[in-house]
């Protein structure tokens, strides 16, 4: 497997350094240097897209941003040097980026895209109006450059470009691959997890699109050495939606997808400028079509309905391709239906649906553990004990919380005292406030008074990355896993903050990454054991049964090395056996020095672990006793309990 | 009412159901117990067409539903009250029942009386009575769980699916949930219900099926499963 793989890069490798020899003709080799050049652009859009989720409108923005800072430095300040150029569209374009993600913020999903669509008009504008230094619609003419004193001919530019594109190629792929990546795709699946995992949602929102820009601007000085002139119209909105077709069409979350896109969107309007060719294709298409279709339908695989839109499209495309006169006015139009059958269609891209169809034929294996997986102990899963001496007293103290929404008191003036090394149990009817206070407790919410101690400092207005950090972990009552991903991979989101590997570090894969990801793939691999979740390591979380779930996000939390862990009902929907289980983990966590808040409905859970129970109803503690007290208060019976039936389902249940 | 043979479902490549076979009657209340991950939840999904599943047949009534979309699964008779409530946050209670009577507006059912079922709705969760002017998503989670069901009683079915009820509830709820379970058992509602609780699942229900890794393992009168030693040990906490 691993051989097949190098041959692969290999046979890539060569594919590249051969293809100007072999070709020989200028005006192909200038198109697959647009392709390998739009490629670099496309990985970069892919980060945005296809792992954090966001639709960005203003690549193309970026992309003439980086052309014209290599423009401007050879042109106006008269640098010569490539290499100097090329880092200065890299910086200036990956600065814009910031910029363009500052919104992020406040913003996100479709008004994000929104100020995205305005910062490229407003690109594009500038570069059209700041004559001073762009030349405006003149635009500027730049040679091809020279490397170390020696003018690069036209197969040497190739040559030069395609070497930085593999370079963006491993170097995107590695940042993928590592905490970065998985910080990038924690924030699409769920942005409150990724906070409360410690993993600032924001700060990675502007990390991801500062890496998009920078290899725009790389792409875009390419292209301006590879155009030899650049003029503001051709950092259109055009370009920005050809952009997002490439990526889309070709297949988000693959490096091969991108490639295959760049190659579409760049050869597209050379086929589609001939008439004839379109012709051809066209009719090819159409009898493709029909021959698929009477395959799908021979095997009752598709119904006619099914396939009745797109069979008769194609044949349209065909009848019509002949009563046109002329091709080049109807380009955006046949973009446009392009657009259309793909986001129907293939949403996952050419690239997801061959995979997928191979898949059919050949049932993916989970990849198999690894021998230290498989033979993880559960003592892997616990971080060094802290030097802390073993203090006692409270760590936690909140103090007449408030919590107002409108002129709703979810919470009332409530104090909690959580004393160090206990289970805390905290219960009460639904909407009594016992999430909210939860959410007050990891910053979620500010608090409309009152304070919150941990370990003797506030916490309160620090954002829930930050308390995170701290060491206060939760699990959510609603499961917010991180589903596209692995449940190892959820489990590493967790141990994000045993990273201190910087982007250099993670693109050059020096010692300290390399050590950093061995160790806390083994931590995963360790809680993973100790959670009994380690025979499905490589699932795709959303993939897990409910119970499971929940399982899963105790050890994320545990990832955090948290000194106070919260459970928002871990119990609910678990079955008696599931529920013994889930007690002798709740006691294994305490007994490793973690304190635990515990919201629980299920009584059996929460009177057999707690050392002290707080009961809350309509916003306000209503008792705060030893579990067996709790029971029979009878104010906590009338709101909460009840009496005699509860205790038959429940006392059947446990009984 | 409902028969369900040899059905196999899966979630992407993982198949999750091998060869479920099992039969609610008119009238009766069936109920599902097995431990997480048994496929409990993904058998909801499958009869009421929230997946597809990749074999066997569902039939309500003795009209063949299998793989069908889950609207036309609806509007042929059955509800589905799911795991996790799913109430219709930003509308009050009272729109939110009427939309559970939807498919009667269509042609698909018998339209009969949706206002006097409203009002037989508020009787049967007299808190939603009071709170029906509220939007749902104010609600707390007992309300939003009588809201789930009585939306699913709004659409007449013939067979209602309850997939955990009691899920996430304070104990003073989980009582009332089971006797709402048991009030509608005494309207002849035919109802399939998945719990936590499965002790006192089996207590309402008239026969259960426990279901093991995918397949159903033992079935029986429920009076029977509630004294089956080995039923006993592994669901019903000793």
């Amino acid at each position: 497997m691993r051989n097949r793989k190098w041959g692969l890069y290999v046979a890539g490798i060569a594919l590249l350094a051969l293809f100007p020899v072999v070709v020989g003709n200028p005006y192909y080799i200038h198109l697959a240097e647009t392709i390998l050049i739009y490629a670099i652009l496309l990985f970069g859009l892919d980060i945005v897209v296809g792992y954090t989720g966001e639709v960005s409108l203003g690549h193309a923005a970026l992309f003439g941003i980086g052309s014209y800072t290599a423009g401007i430095f050879f042109f106006k300040l008269g640098v010569p040097l490539v290499l100097v150029n090329v880092a200065a569209s890299i910086v200036v374009t990956a600065a814009f980026g910031a910029l363009l993600a500052l919104p992020a913020l406040r913003v996100t999903g479709p008004y994000l895209a929104m100020v995205t669509l305005a910062f490229g008009t407003i690109v594009q504008i500038l570069i059209n109006e700041m004559t001073f230094l762009t030349e405006g619609p003149l635009g500027i003419k730049v040679p091809k450059p020279s490397l170390f004193g020696h003018k690069l001919s036209e197969f040497e530019f190739f040559w030069f470009v395609a070497a930085l594109m593999v370079i963006a190629l491993v170097a995107v792929t590695r940042i993928l691959r590592s905490h970065l990546g998985r910080a990038f795709q924690a924030l699409r699946d769920s942005p409150v997890a990724c906070d409360c995992m410690g993993v600032s949602v924001y700060r990675y929102k502007v990390y991801a699109f500062v890496i998009s820009a920078g290899l725009a601007g790389l792409a875009g000085c390419l292209y301006t050495y590879s155009e030899e002139y650049i003029s503001p119209n051709t950092y259109n909105f055009e370009l920005t939606i050809l952009f997002l077709l490439a990526v889309i069409m070709g297949g988000r979350k693959t490096r091969s997808g991108p490639l295959l896109g760049a190659l579409i969107v760049v050869t597209l309007p050379s086929l589609l400028s001939d008439i004839h060719l379109f012709r051809g294709i066209a009719t090819g298409a159409a009898i493709l079509g029909v021959v698929l279709a009477g395959a799908l339908l021979a095997r009752k695989q598709k119904t006619a309905r099914d396939v009745a839109i797109p069979v008769a499209s194609v044949i349209g495309m065909a009848v019509f391709s002949y009563f046109l006169e002329n091709i080049v006015d109807w380009r955006l139009t046949i973009f446009g239906f392009m657009t259309l059958f793909v986001v129907y269609y293939l949403q996952d891209g050419i690239v997801g649906y061959i995979r997928g169809t191979l898949e059919k034929f050949r049932p993916r294996q989970l990849a198999p553990l690894a021998a230290w997986e498989a033979n993880a102990d559960a003592s892997r899963a616990w971080a060094p004990p802290a030097k802390a001496g073993e203090a006692t007293g409270n760590l936690l103290k909140a103090d007449a919380i408030l919590m107002q929404f409108g002129g709703l008191k979810a919470l009332n003036e409530v104090d909690l005292r959580v004393a160090r090394g206990a289970i805390h149990g905290l219960i009460g009817p639904n909407g009594s406030g016992k999430s909210t206070m939860m959410n007050v407790l990891t910053g979620i919410y500010q608090p409309t008074r009152g304070g919150v101690m941990f370990e003797g400092k506030s916490i309160v207005g620090n954002t829930p990355s930050e308390i995170a950090l701290a060491g206060i972990a939760r699990t959510f009552q609603n499961v917010q896993l991180f589903g596209e991903m692995t449940v190892t991979e959820n489990v590493l989101v967790g141990l994000h903050h045993t990273f201190k590997s910087n982007l250099f570090d993670v693109v050059f894969h020096t010692r300290r990454y390399r050590d950093e990801e061995r160790a806390a793939h083994q931590r995963a691999a360790g809680i993973l054991h100790f959670i009994g979740l380690a025979d499905l390591a490589h699932e795709e979380a959303r993939n897990l049964p409910y119970g499971k779930q929940r399982l899963l996000e105790i050890g994320r939390a545990l990832g955090l090395d948290p000194r106070l862990l919260l459970l928002d009902e871990p119990a609910a929907g678990l079955t008696a056996p599931d529920i013994t289980e889930l007690i002798e983990i709740i006691r294994k966590i305490r007994d490793h020095g973690i304190t635990v808040i515990l919201i629980e409905h299920h009584m059996d859970v929460v009177m057999t672990i707690s050392d002290i129970v707080t009961v809350l109803d309509f916003g306000q503690k209503i008792a705060e006793e030893a579990p067996a007290h709790v029971r029979a208060d009878p104010k906590v019976i009338e709101a909460y309990l009840g009496s005699g039936a509860a205790d038959a389902a429940h006392g059947a249940a446990a009984a | 009412m409902l028969t369900i043979s040899n059905l196999h479902a899966a979630y992407g490549k993982v198949e999750v159901l091998h060869g479920i076979s099992l039969e609610v009657p008119e009238g009766r209340v069936v109920t599902l117990i097995g431990s997480n991950g048994a496929g409990k939840t993904t058998t909801m999904r499958a009869i009421s067409g929230m997946i597809k599943p990749v074999s066997g047949t569902v039939t309500l009534g003795g009209k063949d539903i299998t793989g069908l979309d889950s609207y036309r699964i609806s509007r042929a008779g059955l509800a589905h009250s799911p795991e996790g409530r799913r109430v219709f946050a930003t509308m009050t209670v009272n729109d939110n029942l009427l939309l559970g009577a939807f498919p009667r507006l269509t042609r698909a059912r018998a339209k009969g009386d949706v206002a006097a079922d409203l009002e037989r709705a508020m009787e049967l969760f007299p808190r939603l009575k009071e709170r029906r002017t509220q939007l749902a998503g104010t609600l707390s989670g007992g309300e939003q769980q009588m809201l789930a069901m009585a939306r699913a009683t709004m659409l007449n079915p013939d067979v209602i699916l309850l997939d955990e009820p009691s899920m996430g509830l304070a104990p003073i709820l989980v009582e009332e949930v089971f006797r709402i379970i048991r009030n509608l058992k005494e309207r002849n509602v035919t109802m399939l219900l998945v719990e936590q609780f499965a002790a006192a699942a089996l207590q309402v229900a008239d026969y259960g099926y426990v279901l093991e890794n995918g397949r159903i393992a033992v079935s029986g009168p429920s009076a029977k499963l509630r004294d089956d030693p080995a039923v006993k040990a592994a669901y019903l906490g000793g």
